[in-house]
């Protein structure tokens, strides 16, 4: 069970979302391991889009129902 | 294909077979800067070409790109005035049509079979920036202090140095591969400390400008994604006009981040450049209602608009007394406080939030003077969203800090706000969430005494300005994030009014990406599909450390003021690294730019020559294991093999001054004296290395046996005059 994902936190990208924030190219995240480098920053709503640094992927804003957590 | 020496794009020599792809972006990069295509025409279609034939390389192109590229060549090979053009357009169009299936499959699969365009793969720093700048070449050129350079590298790719040196959220570190070894590279620190210098020295220049196109484009909003755009569409040539509001430049970054944190002159500097570039600022003009966007196109001849505005509205709290006290809301409190009302909001205030806002009023507030000042919170501190280190700032302030209170009512009289009525939280799980959520604790309530409230509690775009866009669910406006582009043709949008409110540097490389889409837009070449890749701008030699240094050196603090000078004075917070320190900080770099970790070193050390000296437990993104680059030496024999087996030359050996040297990207593994031959003298290797060869020679066979003193030449020569059987000569002392 977690709250909120976290500054710092290595997470994965596990599915694909079916937010309509959701594009395409973000197929090619789905597996791909990474780091939140900014939260949901004002409101800690469970649909806001997070930042996360992929792994060789760059910089992204994903909807948070395709990450878990890794740790 | 067969195993080629060939040279790649950095002009190394690479054992790897060549890639028509890679071998494509080279000749035409070299055309474009050897100044050969000398009518701006021809060069503007190669860049073009030069551009596409990128996205292949990197996975970005779509259907459309292959085809592109052949008109575009066709073009090019017709050129009526330039030879150079004609052959470079034919060169281009011949390879495509040879290497059709390996372009094709670069298209289809985002993937290099020759490995060719993966070795020219960004450094993880440079990858996580939103604005894609080559982390390893500014800090290795701070590190030389050569900042000037450094700054122009950084320009290349994002307009503000400066401000991003004080305020980036950096992924770069969180993503920084010596983070997994001690502690990341401090490089937000480094960039403010080379924009500082390079501004002080007269060295911050802005980079050449292409010609006038003729061409009008029309930024709305002059934060830090608008001037950004701005920016580069200058650079190309485009009359660039940007409507801003507010009396002023720089959005949220001067609106939004208090002077402690970003002071204005530095906004001031930046923003001033871009004027040098001939960028036109109209401040105090409203979009919508000082001017529309048909008075903007009919009269002004503006063909493209770049929409930035922002995410300017507030959340309320909708709680009973909210809209009868006079309760602030924290961005327009800050904004008022940067446009120069700076008047106490009360005397014990209470700020509701738990974000960098909530932070940068409450900070603010005891700057202004507040007796009490005190942020509620209805997670806990480890839900908190603002960054760890203003929240301990906030603290050493005075800032107190009440978690789990869920707010119930704002109490007052007679207009003015008395107290806050809350209630103790704690967090349950909700059925259908995998997250936790504060629920109120019956009978827990409680109240806070304040004469004010400051709402932090989340911003929103303003759905007012330019409703004709389509939205998305969240109220922002809808764009294809690669492009940037929206549902009206030749409308373009990106930063906060497009991702929520989010951070400056992302910001940035939106209005980059903006930028790279208007101008595909104008020039009717397709737009990527996927998003961009960061350009490596330059390979640069390594700093050599010891490899006992560079376990040592950590990274520095940042020096703050005081905290009791802080709560007086709106004086910067964080007072930038020294010299000394800043140049250490580059030695402490790995350079990842050269080093990609492949882990062929290891392999080849640990499985062919059964050494398994190399213990790089960095290498591993989720499970990195400790690493001391001081122990390699115990092990290691100096002969060589993971240098000769690296595929982009990161791992060296040399020998140098009676020593062979082992260094990984300018980290020395290794230093062991040389061995010469007593006939010749010539150089035989490490001692280590010949025990190694004399271990494994002996377990051939028991009759053969080779000398320790002389080289095999010698031998051979030797044995060739007398006949003689070759036997071990004696014993190396020493």
């Amino acid at each position: 069970m977690t709250t909120t994902f976290r500054r710092g936190q290595h997470v994965e990208v596990f599915q694909k979302s079916s937010d309509e924030s959701w594009e395409p190219y973000m197929d090619h995240f789905i597996g791909l391991h990474g780091i939140i480098v900014d939260p949901d920053t004002s409101i800690n709503d469970p649909s806001a889009l997070v930042e996360v640094s992929l792994e060789g992927k760059g910089t992204h804003r994903l909807p948070q129902d395709s990450l878990r957590a890794l740790e | 294909m067969t195993e080629s020496k060939t040279l790649n794009k950095n002009g190394q020599l690479s054992a790897y077979p060549p890639c028509p792809v890679n071998d494509a972006i080279a000749r035409l990069e070299g055309e474009i800067a050897g100044g050969a295509l000398s009518h701006p025409r021809s060069r503007r279609i190669a860049e073009e070409i030069r551009d596409l034939v990128n996205d292949v390389a990197w996975g970005r192109a779509g259907n459309d790109h292959l085809p592109a590229i052949e008109e575009l060549a066709g073009k090019l090979a017709a050129d009526p005035e330039l030879d150079a053009a004609r052959q470079l357009g034919k060169q281009v169009k011949n390879n495509l049509a040879e290497h059709r299936e390996v372009f094709e499959s670069h298209v289809e699969t985002r993937n290099c079979a020759t490995g060719a365009c993966t070795r020219l793969a960004p450094a993880p720093c440079q990858t996580a920036c939103p604005a894609g700048i080559d982390v390893p070449t500014y800090v290795t050129l701070i590190g030389m202090g050569r900042h000037a350079e450094a700054i122009d590298i950084i320009r290349k790719d994002n307009p503000f140095p400066w401000v991003c040196g004080l305020v980036c959220t950096r992924p770069c570190e969180f993503m920084c591969v010596r983070g997994r070894i001690d502690t990341s590279i401090s490089i937000k620190a480094m960039k403010a400390y080379a924009a500082e210098r390079a501004f002080s020295e007269g060295t911050y220049t802005n980079p050449p400008q292409a010609e006038p196109n003729g061409r009008k484009v029309c930024i709305v909003g002059a934060g830090p994604g608008g001037i950004t755009c701005a920016y580069y569409l200058a650079l190309k040539g485009y009359e660039v006009t940007v409507i801003e509001a507010l009396p002023t430049a720089g959005g949220m970054m001067l609106t939004g981040i208090p002077r402690y944190r970003l002071p204005r002159e530095v906004i001031d500097r930046e923003v001033a450049m871009m004027e040098d570039l001939g960028v036109q600022f109209r401040f105090g003009t409203f979009f919508g209602k000082d001017v529309t966007l048909e008075e903007l196109k009919e009269k002004e001849g503006f063909e493209a608009f770049f929409i930035a505005i922002g995410a300017q509205r507030c959340w309320n709290l909708d709680i009973p007394g909210e809209k009868e006290f006079a309760n602030i809301k924290a961005i327009h409190f800050l904004r008022d406080m940067a446009l120069g009302i700076r008047r106490r909001p009360g005397r014990r205030v209470l700020i509701v939030g738990g974000g960098n806002v909530a932070i940068d009023a409450a900070r603010s507030c005891i700057r202004l003077g507040c007796e009490s000042v005190t942020i509620a919170y209805r997670r806990s501190r480890d839900e908190m969203p603002a960054d760890v280190e203003e929240v301990e700032q906030a603290e050493e302030e005075g800032v107190h800090f009440e978690f789990l209170t869920i707010p119930v009512a704002i109490l007052g009289e007679n207009g003015k706000i008395t107290g806050f009525h809350c209630q103790h939280a704690e967090l349950v799980a909700r059925e259908g969430s995998s997250r936790l959520s504060p629920v109120p604790i019956e009978g827990s309530d409680f109240i806070m005494d304040c004469d004010q409230v400051i709402t932090a509690i989340g911003q929103r775009v303003d759905d007012e300005v330019f409703p004709e866009l389509k939205r998305t669910r969240r109220n922002t406006i809808e764009v294809n994030t690669v492009s940037m582009d929206t549902d009206i043709p030749g409308v373009f949008s990106a930063g906060d009014a497009v991702i929520g409110p989010a951070t400056v540097v992302e910001a940035i490389g939106g209005g980059k990406r903006a930028a790279e889409g208007i101008d595909r837009w104008f020039n009717h070449i397709p737009q990527p599909k996927m998003p961009p890749v960061p350009v490596r701008r330059r390979r640069l030699e390594c700093i050599e450390v010891p490899a006992a240094t560079k376990m040592t050196l950590k990274r520095p603090e940042m020096p703050h003021l005081a905290p009791e000078r802080r709560k007086t004075t709106f004086q910067q917070v964080e007072l930038g690294l020294d010299e000394h320190a800043v140049h250490d900080e580059a030695r402490r770099c790995l350079r990842c730019d050269i080093c990609l970790r492949c882990g062929k070193c290891i392999e080849v050390c640990r499985d062919k020559m059964d050494i398994d000296a190399l213990k790089l437990g960095y290498f591993d993104f989720d499970h990195p294991v400790k690493t001391d680059f001081r122990k390699i030496a115990d092990r290691c024999i100096g002969c060589g093999a993971c240098a000769m087996n690296c595929p982009n030359h990161a791992m060296t050996i040399t020998d140098r001054d009676g020593e062979r040297i082992l260094s990984l990207c300018g980290t020395i593994l290794n230093r062991q004296p040389l061995v010469h031959c007593r006939e010749c003298g010539a150089i035989m290797g490490p001692r280590k290395y010949l025990d190694f060869v004399q271990k494994r020679v002996q377990r051939v066979g028991s009759d053969i046996r080779i000398t320790r003193d002389t080289c095999d030449n010698c031998l051979r020569k030797k044995s060739a005059v007398s006949g003689a059987e070759i036997t071990t000569s004696p014993k190396i002392e020493g």
